[in-house]
């Protein structure tokens, strides 16, 4: 049973589509990364998934249970770190989590989430003279009362500095070891690459593509970029590259020392191992890989990627 | 504590059906609790206190200064319950318009909606949980002000009759809960905190002028012949008169207090009209005038949140 399979879900405002018959499944246990630019569909999505909308078509099920007819259920299993939200300003921290206890029935201790979250200094101050980062660490805090199954966190890393974006990445470590799926939605890869499992990339309401980090990377044929240092510039040795199925954009700098360019998508050693067949001393290789960041530009703008 | 008892168990394909949500009373608690505590800066709710404390004090030393003859007559506390009535007809509805013009549209426009929904709880149970939170900080107020105000009041009051100063009480408590609901209710509907200020603005000016002039004008057109000057037309504008929220105020107080009794000339005035005094004009009905007022305005607001967009 998937965490989140949402089904040909259609949303529109008007003549606005702001979701268009958009179709993915989150599996259990994983920690899955929503990613797409500001405005395609993110928190239309999640607002869809808990129930703060209404779909225009299609379904949404979470946990197994329909999102519309189980929503109260599907929430008191469900933490939330929601986008766009204001913290109550006269509530301290303590009875913002006191709330949230209460409200899922659930025995945590305020202080121990707090310290999690790295805000016990700030637990019996007012909300209201909270900085945004203050705020995402009391929110992510609430969402993570009652050892949830699902964490739905919408842009967390909102407000963040580095350091608290790490904090808060570990933290979804720990809940995804724990046993809980991550529903992780960010318009930055960065964010989502050193903990995502897989990733889903939505551009104007619709996926343009679901998989693994490495498997984004793959697809997007970038693959890896190959510099050679080698003894001499042999235009046979060249040719037999170019040839190799793998390898494009081959290149040759005769300079001191010569060196050798090329995108290589399989494995580099077959490249290497052409070079020597052909009587070329390899004196030194490196490669760079194409950054998922590119990847994401290249799914949401359109525009090529190549390894740099 | 928080079971799913979702009643729609036709779960949507299309999502064009409407779902309804459920109410689950620790629910309802918890959003009444946590807004309770939010709502209220203390100064607000001592603010209240003292100024329910004061009007009654004031009140109550007018009368024993100038209010001999009332005195002499043994009425003083009906005469407390008339003077005090006037002021609260007026000030409560401002107070409850004012505690709970924000209660939705604020928390929607700021987006804190999203925290009290992120939880277990339902749409109704917010709705609900922000009716008895609010209403609570009025009725505390109402409540602690009379209180303290009563050993003052019984000391200066020649004849002080605990029935009518409770009844006073808790017939204002209803008064101030029925303008909560409707003030709750109007701030659900929109999304907007300016809009929920404008329908507070209009609902003060439907009871405190829209109906008083709406009456005025169906006798003035009756005597000027413009309407059939029947029992019907009568009978009409009477019962009109006796749905106003502020009616149904000073009616129920005169059930539950001694105060403004229909008089007996009155009473035979009436029956010499319509054969018997109409079930509009007696006390009872007012107490289910003043109810309707509390239960109607949340009602339509439970259903319609349910079926919106947030």
């Amino acid at each position: 049973m998937p965490a989140l399979r949402v089904d040909e879900l259609t949303k529109s405002y008007g003549q606005t589509l702001a979701l268009d018959t958009l179709s993915f499944e989150v599996h259990e246990g994983e920690v899955f990364g929503f990613l797409g630019p500001n405005g395609a569909g993110k928190s239309t999505t999640i607002n869809v998934v808990l129930d703060f909308i209404r779909p225009t078509a299609g379904r949404v099920e979470v946990l197994g249970l329909d999102a519309q007819a189980h929503s109260r259920e599907i929430r008191s299993r469900t933490g939330v770190l929601p986008e766009g939200y204001q913290v109550y300003d006269r509530l301290t921290a303590r009875q913002h989590l006191e709330f949230a206890i209460e409200s899922k029935g659930s025995d945590d201790e305020p202080e121990a989430l707090l310290e999690r979250v790295g805000l016990t200094d700030a637990i019996d101050r007012k909300a209201g003279g909270y900085s945004k980062g203050m705020a995402q660490r009391l929110m992510l805090a609430m969402a993570l009362v009652g050892e949830p199954d699902l964490l739905i966190l919408d842009e967390p890393s909102t407000g963040l500095d580095p350091n608290g974006a790490r904090e808060m990445r570990e933290i979804v470590r720990e809940e995804n070891a724990r046993g809980a799926t991550v529903f992780f939605s960010s318009h930055s890869m960065e964010q989502v690459e050193a903990v995502c499992d897989r990733v889903g990339i939505l551009q104007d309401g619709q996926m343009v593509a679901v998989d693994s980090v490495e498997g984004l990377r793959d697809s997007i044929g970038g693959g890896t970029s190959l510099r050679v240092t080698v003894d001499r510039i042999d235009d046979d040795a060249l040719q037999a590259v170019r040839s190799l199925p793998t390898v494009s954009n081959v290149a040759a700098e005769d300079r001191d020392p010569p060196t050798i360019t090329a995108q290589v998508d399989g494995s580099k050693t077959t490249v290497l191992a052409e070079l020597e067949d052909h009587g070329v001393e390899v004196r030194d290789f490196s490669t760079t890989e194409a950054s998922l960041e590119d990847v994401f530009q290249s799914y949401t703008t359109g525009a090529e990627v190549t390894a740099r | 504590m928080s079971a799913e008892t979702g009643t729609d168990a036709s779960a949507s394909r299309t999502g064009t059906t409407s779902s309804t949500s459920s109410v689950n009373p620790d629910s309802v608690r918890a959003v009444a609790r946590k807004d309770f505590r939010d709502s209220i800066r203390s100064w607000v709710f001592w603010g209240l206190s003292i100024f329910f404390f004061m009007l009654l004090v004031a009140t109550t030393g007018i009368i024993s200064y100038f209010g001999d003859d009332i005195a002499a007559q043994g009425q003083t506390t009906t005469a407390l319950v008339g003077l005090v009535q006037g002021i609260t007809s007026l000030v409560i509805p401002l107070i409850a318009l004012i505690l709970g013009w924000k209660s939705i549209a604020g928390e929607r426009e700021s987006g804190s909606l999203k925290i009290l929904l992120s939880l277990p709880h339902s749409r109704k149970d917010v709705l609900l949980g922000k009716l008895i939170g609010r209403s609570t900080v009025l009725s505390v107020s109402l409540i602690a002000g009379f209180v303290l105000a009563a050993i003052v009041v019984a000391a200066l009051l020649g004849s002080f009759s605990v029935a009518d100063y409770a009844g006073l009480l808790a017939v204002s408590i209803l008064y101030g809960v029925a303008y909560t609901s409707l003030a709750v209710s109007l701030s659900s509907v929109t999304r907007s905190t300016t809009i929920a200020g404008a329908a507070m603005f209009g609902l003060f000016v439907l009871f405190y002028i829209i109906w008083d002039t709406v009456i005025v004008a169906l006798s003035m057109l009756m005597n000027a012949g413009y309407l059939p000057q029947n029992e019907t037309t009568a009978q009409a504008t009477l019962l009109f008169n006796s749905l106003s929220l502020n009616s149904a105020y000073q009616n129920v107080l005169s059930l539950v207090t001694s105060m403004g009794e229909t008089s007996p000339q009155t009473v035979a005035l009436l029956e010499g009209m319509f054969g018997s005094v109409p079930f509009y004009l007696q006390d009872w009905f007012s107490f289910i005038i003043l109810l309707a007022w509390i239960v109607v305005p949340i009602a339509i607001a439970l259903y319609r949140f349910d079926r919106v967009d947030l």
